[in-house]
């Protein structure tokens, strides 16, 4: 039984509800979860830059080895060495929060300018920028990743400058795709028509009113890549190494133990990538609902 | 409803495969460049490889020198490269382009099997939250997918190989097992599930084909479809489930190949991707530079098949 | 036998929830409408009126929440007497306040359910639909003739599919359409709006209904073309003696086609009765509304005389906030002081003032 009640007789033509009561519950949560989970990660980043952790993430406890959480001092147990596993999960945030940035930055910045030289300019320009996302997409990024490997053993940043631009295309198109929008109800030509200047049109209104939710989405599904490649990539041995953390290669490091029943080393920076990711995939989801007004979950 | 122009399919088709063709050049001036604009200048190296074989085969005996040029070397290198001449891997000494055949078959298997698992997954949940939206029943799969796509997909390969080895008690340290050891062949099974479940794109395929379904569902043809009695399946399926399928099955190919590198490593699977691997840490270049482009290559075949799909099924084209 | 009603309403009230303004849009709010057996009703209004709504809500496709919440909707043809809202107050639960509802309870699952099971035979196969776009409401996949064939099979007296075809073609044929078994194999995207509306009318008369809703079927179209197909539609109507409901916004269309006409605005009847009476302009209507909807239909005298086009003034009723009295009462020009309070706090009962004919006024009755 679903109920709907109207409080007040008369309601006033623009009486419409603010965003937030209007969203549904679950969109809420979805959102609420993921700014949790945006903060802990900022948090964490700040301590691990500072080297405010708990404990010194090297140092090794030989008689505690693989400790269950709450031993000691050890919030969440130590792995079979005998490292805090908390301080190193922390430490393990400076791996890809940075050099995440970076990408999100480089995805954002050149394919909102792409975005809006297809859209606004079209004909030849579009055409041309359209081959050139084609030709990015085509390639799989881990193997793009390893031919950059292979040919520069670059170091995390610049594998991130590949990752931003291996998402260009996905920004350009929304960009490409909104203004499309625009054009088809003759915003862009009214704006002409009052006497606009270009520069003015396009940042203010095209960009800031219409597209910054859908630039602040990809902002955070970015971030859930960079962390993807940057485990993945650790995890492969290629990212950070030992023993400096990575939460990819503590799950790598931990997985002759975790073959013989002692899951924990391996589970728990697992873990840290589930809720991390999933937080900046509900965070997306959920903000592209409700700013975007789509059919959400 | 997005319809091309009108125009004869021979003339769309060739005009899709002339558009492909345009990409894989693309794609062989970028793997050129980053290769050519290495230190070391591992590009003369390859091609050197290639022409050794080349000579090999023709069985000449002169020592074949390198042209300087960067357009002389892309030449010979892409005309080698269309004879299916792709060099010889520096750690193995094999050619290259046998290699990646050899293995990609494996690698071929996995993708495609993920993609099965994948869509058998997705497709009821985007189906069923389509058509009733959320409800009690599709809320903790769709969560379930969330939860899924998020999940570092080793650790979850590590979690299957644990508990197949410890339910089944076998040890697969060899790819290939004797005949009689009764439920080896689901071994087989393992990394397709895994990289189907795991490859982390669940829950945007829920979400996409949800989407497309759920706008057909709104379009006034649907709404005459059910006025009449009609099965609303069949009125909506080409344009709801068929297309949307193509497209999305086309966009994730380069996702699942990533997958399988990660995968590959986890279950000791000899495919393109651990062959990747092997290849970025010895600096093999022949061989990431074959597989480079054979990966591109099964994408673009991809966005064909789809592009194919899509003019058959559209009225204006057909 | 010949005056039996086909379709009768009581009481049909259809709301939607706003959930940003947390209000009800009461899109049809209590219609009263009877059909008799070889009649046309018209139904007249403004867009947002409630008409189409209605239409919907026969034929239980509304999807929006709440959807229909009370009414009865009794059908009754050969074989058949059903109310197509049967077991409705089990599934919602209605709050008032002054005599407004202002809370809903509904099952909306379960009432879609029961609409399946109610309509299944019905749909398609005793009512048909013919929409409004007709290009748009035509499956752009199929082939008209093949959509056709579709609906003739549904209804199940044809089951041969070749059988089928020749009936689809036949009727192609009654709904002029050149060259129909050229037509017949061909897309939506081919054909003209003209010709995807007669093929619209081929498929919703081919499966014999008893009942056709016509929604606003020549909106849309170009000016030239309506008149072919209001042309179609009479042909047909004296050749089948097609029971049918038109709704229109346009007047001319109702006068051409309609036994009765009924006026709606604001998500209710304002007069009902035999169009002959209803729609005269030299008459004096009725209804201050339906006066003043054909008084603003500019005739050839208006044109002549180069006079202003008689608006009517004011703005159509939001369905969100209805009057305490009657919904014409701000844009009305006949209000006398006598009835004006009435006209303000009370509103007005559907009476009859001529056989046949009710109207929705203070001014006829006090």
């Amino acid at each position: 039984m679903k109920r709907y009640s109207q409080l007040s007789r008369h309601v006033g033509a623009y009486s419409d509800l603010p965003f937030w009561k209007k969203a549904a519950p679950v969109e809420l949560l979805y959102v609420g979860y993921g700014l949790l989970v945006v903060a802990l990660v900022v948090v964490s980043y700040i301590l691990g830059a500072t080297h405010l952790l708990p404990h010194d993430p090297q140092e090794m406890d030989l008689q505690l080895l693989m400790a269950p959480p709450g031993t000691a001092d050890h919030l969440l147990g130590t792995d079979f060495v005998g490292r805090d596993l908390l301080s190193r999960l922390i430490l393990g945030i400076q791996a890809y929060f940075l050099p995440g940035l970076l990408a999100i930055a480089i995805a954002l910045t050149l394919g909102t300018f792409l975005g809006v030289l297809a859209g606004y300019r079209g004909g030849r320009i579009d055409t041309a920028i359209s081959y050139g996302a084609n030709l990015i997409d085509s390639f799989p990024r881990l193997v793009l990743i390893l031919l950059m490997v292979a040919a520069f053993k670059p170091d995390i940043y610049y594998i991130m400058v590949i990752v931003g631009l291996t998402n260009v295309p996905v920004v350009l198109s929304l960009i490409k795709g909104k203004i499309q929008f625009l054009k088809e109800r003759d915003f862009i030509e009214a704006a002409i028509a009052l006497g606009l200047k270009s520069r003015v049109i396009i940042l203010k209104h095209i960009l800031w009113y219409n597209c910054r939710t859908v630039l602040i989405i990809q902002a955070t599904l970015g971030m859930a890549e960079a962390i993807l490649i940057e485990t993945s990539l650790s995890y492969l041995g290629f990212g950070v190494q030992e023993p400096t953390p990575s939460w990819g290669n503590m799950v790598q490091a931990g997985a002759n133990y975790f073959m013989q029943g002692k899951f924990w080393p391996s589970t728990a920076p697992a873990l840290a990538i589930l809720v991390t990711i999933m937080g900046f995939h509900l965070l997306g989801d959920g903000l592209n609902t409700i700013l975007e007004g789509k059919r959400g979950t | 409803m997005k319809l091309t122009s009108v125009r004869p399919v021979a003339t769309l088709l060739s005009r899709e495969l002339g558009i492909t063709a345009l990409l894989l050049f693309g794609v062989s001036l970028v793997v050129f460049l980053v290769l050519y604009l290495s230190p070391g200048d591992p590009f003369s190296l390859l091609l050197q490889g290639q022409m050794a074989t080349a000579a090999a085969r023709e069985g000449v005996r002169e020592a074949l020198g390198v042209p300087k040029a960067w357009y002389g070397q892309y030449l010979v290198w892409i005309g080698n490269m269309l004879q299916g001449n792709f060099g010889t891997s520096i750690r193995s000494g094999l050619p290259v382009l046998n290699e990646i055949v050899r293995v990609g078959i494996n690698t071929l298997y996995l993708t495609i099997g993920s993609m099965f698992v994948t869509l058998l997954v997705a497709v009821p949940i985007a189906l069923s939250s389509a058509r009733r939206g959320t409800t009690a029943l599709n809320w903790p799969f769709t969560m379930f997918a969330y939860v899924v796509s998020a999940l570092p997909v080793f650790w979850l390969g590590y979690i299957v190989i644990y508990i197949f080895m410890h339910k089944f008690g076998l040890f697969p340290i060899l790819f290939r097992f004797s005949r009689d050891q009764g439920l080896s062949w689901l071994y087989f099974l393992l990394p397709i599930f895994v990289l189907g479940i795991g490859n982390g794109t669940i829950s945007e395929v829920v979400r996409f084909l949800r989407e497309e379904m759920s706008r057909v569902l709104a379009e006034d043809y649907i709404r005459t479809a059910r006025a009449k009695g009609a099965s609303i399946w069949a009125h909506s399926f080409k344009e709801g489930f068929l297309i949307p399928i193509s497209e999305i099955i086309a966009s994730k190919i380069p996702f699942i190949l990533g997958g399988a590198v990660v995968v590959e490593q986890v279950f000791n699977w000899p495919g393109m991707g651990r062959m990747a691997w092997q290849a970025a840490q010895d600096r093999d270049y022949p061989v990431i530079m074959g597989i480079a482009i054979a990966t591109a290559v099964l994408v673009r075949l991809g966005t064909l098949l789809q592009r194919v799909v899509y003019i058959m099924v559209n009225p204006r084209t057909s | 036998m010949t005056n039996l009603p086909i379709l009768e309403i009581e009481g049909l009230r259809t709301y939607f929830f706003a959930k940003s303004k947390q209000a009800f849009i009461r899109a049809v709010d209590g219609v009263d409408l009877r059909i008799n057996r070889g009649e046309t009703l018209g139904l007249v209004g403004e867009s947002g009126s409630g008409k189409s709504i209605t239409a919907l809500s026969i034929m239980g496709l509304i999807s929006a929440e709440p959807g229909v919440i009370s009414g009865r909707i009794g059908f009754k043809t050969d074989g058949i007497a059903v109310n197509l809202l049967r077991g409705l107050e089990e599934y919602v639960c209605l709050a008032r306040k002054e005599g407004r509802v202002m809370e809903v309870r509904k099952d909306c699952v379960g009432w879609e359910k029961q609409v399946e099971l109610l309509m299944g035979t019905i749909r398609g196969k005793e009512i048909s639909v013919i929409f409004q776009n007709p290009r748009s409401s035509l499956n752009p996949f199929i082939p008209i003739g093949k959509q056709i064939t579709e609906a003739i099979l549904l209804k199940g007296r044809i089951k041969n599919r070749r059988e089928a075809k020749q009936r689809a073609l036949y009727w192609l044929e009654q709904v002029k359409i050149d060259s129909p078994r050229l037509r017949f194999d061909s897309y939506p995207y081919g054909l003209s709006g003209g010709m995807c509306q007669r093929a619209m009318v081929a498929m919703a008369l081919a499966s014999e209904p008893s009942l056709l809703i016509a929604d606003e079927p020549t909106t849309g179209l170009d000016a030239t073309i309506q008149s072919k197909i209001v042309d179609l539609l009479h042909e047909l109507k004296s050749a089948f003696n097609v029971t049918t409901m038109l709704i229109s916004h346009d007047i001319g269309v109702i006068k051409r086609l309609s036994d009765s006409a009924a006026v709606m605005y604001g998500g209710t009847l304002m007069e009902y009765g035999p169009a002959g009476d209803i729609l005269r302009v030299d008459r004096e209507s009725k209804h201050p509304y339906t006066a003043a909807l054909l008084a603003s239909i500019p005739s050839e005298k208006h044109i002549k005389e180069k006079a202003y086009l008689q608006a009517i003034e004011g703005d159509v009723l939001d369905t969100i906030n209805t009057p305490d009295g009657c919904r014409f009462y701000a844009r009305c020009n006949r209000v006398t002081e006598g009835i004006r309070e009435k006209c303000q706090s009370h509103e007005p009962a559907l009476r009859e003032i001529s056989p046949g004919h009710c109207v929705r006024c203070w001014l006829y009755f006090n």
